[in-house]
């Protein structure tokens, strides 16, 4: 124990003024860095605050619920599909007496209220977390860009700070995704959000401003669907005693179809201006 | 007297005479304020100084758009340079206050919007009046047109203005919402 202590001690002893450098040496390297890095990380930092980590885990949430629903309804869209196919090809349009194509139809309308059953079981879940997620970002809208800003610093804000003419990059366009699975939306919504901290306020404002939108249309297109659903089950229920497949029925598959699996022709994308080529050098004294 | 009596016609013949030299002089002198009749741009801004500072300032927002008008003749990078010194120059000769020359010169010439000035928050100023600051920045995105795209080239610019309109038109929609959902 003795000649363990004795060692440290001598060389101690021996280099005194070189462990003081050393130490000082240390102390100002870790000053040094954590400066940087607070630097750093403070003119990444976004100065509004619009995500917090409850809307975040709100996102992500939302995306599961809604891939639940996308699951369970996937089998029975399926299943109608095939009953529709085979309708169709017995010739049963026109043929509504037959007895065949009545039950046919019988089974394609208890396919059907599955459906609209299976709807009204997950969208109470999808209304509470979609407006939980709305309820969020509007009091955050509110606050950071309808208190704290007048119009002016909210354009300063958009344009960015850097005068940047590059952001188309930066900027997310994203309203009328209508072509598009719900889960993935959200699910691209909470990477864009779980990853904004290294976006720029202006970014951010507009990915608030469309989830927002978005959010409070969903919601709206939710409560309105639970009252038809009610609607369409019970008039569903009369016509399984008839064995009627009504367009109606048709369409809402059509239209649920749409909502939940994305459609095909909403995807038409409109190809932007040509960038500008001429470089900008000038800076007028006048400008603000 | 009767010398007095002969004289006094002859005076009043004299004095009309006087005045009406006199109006006619004048006639001559009064700024006609016409526009400038050259195409180039360089010697337009110099003719309509020399015509501004001879009498014809109230006519500055006609010759701020025939001087547009000739420069989208001749559409250059430098043009904006040109008119920043030309607004420039109506402020220190006392023509424009600075802020309408800021004014001037923005609305034209660059991305942000003049439409959106304001010190209240938005809230309580701006959602209130959304329509309406929204119609103002359409008309200003046209001028904007006009100065970045078609007399400064500037095609970056105009379509970043462009994209800052449905920026603002998106943002200010989310946040009067908000806004009103909390009354």
């Amino acid at each position: 124990m003795r000649q363990n202590d004795t060692k440290p001690r001598t060389a101690a002893r021996h280099f005194p003024l070189l462990d003081t450098a050393v130490y000082w040496l240390l102390v100002v390297t870790v000053v040094a860095t954590a400066f940087l890095v607070g630097r750093v990380a403070l003119a990444n930092t976004p100065t509004i605050r619009l995500f917090p980590t409850t809307v975040v885990e709100d996102l992500r949430h939302t995306g599961e619920v809604a891939r639940d629903m996308e699951t369970g309804l996937q089998e029975v869209i399926g299943r109608l599909d095939q009953q529709q196919q085979l309708y169709q090809e017995s010739k049963c349009d026109g043929a509504e007496n037959d007895s065949g194509c009545q039950r046919l139809a019988r089974q394609i309308g208890a396919t059907y209220l599955d459906m609209l059953t299976i709807m009204d079981e997950r969208l109470p879940d999808m209304e509470h977390t979609v407006n939980n997620t709305r309820i969020s970002l509007e009091k955050n809208l509110r606050s950071e860009l309808g208190r704290k800003m007048s119009p002016w610093t909210l354009q300063e804000t958009l344009v960015g700070k850097a005068k940047t003419t590059t952001s188309s990059k930066s900027s997310p366009t994203l309203r009328g995704r209508s072509g598009m699975r719900l889960s993935e939306r959200f699910k691209q919504y909470h990477q864009l959000v779980a990853t904004s901290g290294s976006q720029s306020d202006q970014s951010l404002a507009v990915l608030a401003s469309d989830i927002y939108l978005d959010m409070h249309e969903t919601s709206v297109l939710i409560e309105r669907t639970r009252q038809e659903i009610a609607r369409a089950t019970l008039m569903e229920q009369l016509n399984q005693s008839f064995g009627i497949i009504t367009p109606e029925m048709m369409e809402v598959v059509g239209g649920v179809k749409s909502i939940l699996f994305g459609d095909e022709e909403a995807r038409a994308l409109v190809a932007g201006p040509p960038p500008g080529t001429i470089e900008q050098a000038y800076r007028s004294p006048l400008e603000q | 007297m009767t010398t007095q009596k002969r004289i006094h016609p002859l005076a009043t013949f004299a004095g009309l005479a006087a005045i009406s030299l006199t109006l006619a002089s004048c006639a001559s002198t009064k700024p006609t304020c016409d526009s400038p009749q050259t195409r180039n741009l360089d010697r337009a801004i110099s003719a309509v100084q020399a015509t501004l500072t001879n009498g014809c300032q109230a006519h500055f927002d006609r010759y701020y758009d025939d001087l547009l008008t000739i420069a989208e003749g001749d559409p250059k990078p430098e043009n904006k340079r040109e008119f920043s010194e030309f607004l420039v120059w109506a402020s220190d000769e006392g023509l424009l206050s600075k802020r309408q020359a800021q004014e001037n010169y923005n609305r034209y010439f660059n991305v942000k919007f003049m439409s959106l000035r304001g010190d209240y928050n938005n809230c309580s100023h701006t959602c209130p009046n959304k329509q309406k600051v929204l119609f103002d920045m359409e008309r200003e995105l046209t001028d904007k047109e006009r100065g970045l795209l078609k007399v400064s080239l500037d095609n970056q610019g105009y379509y970043r203005a462009d994209e800052l309109f449905h920026e603002v038109e998106l943002v200010l929609e989310a946040t009067c919402t908000a806004c009103a959902a909390g009354r």
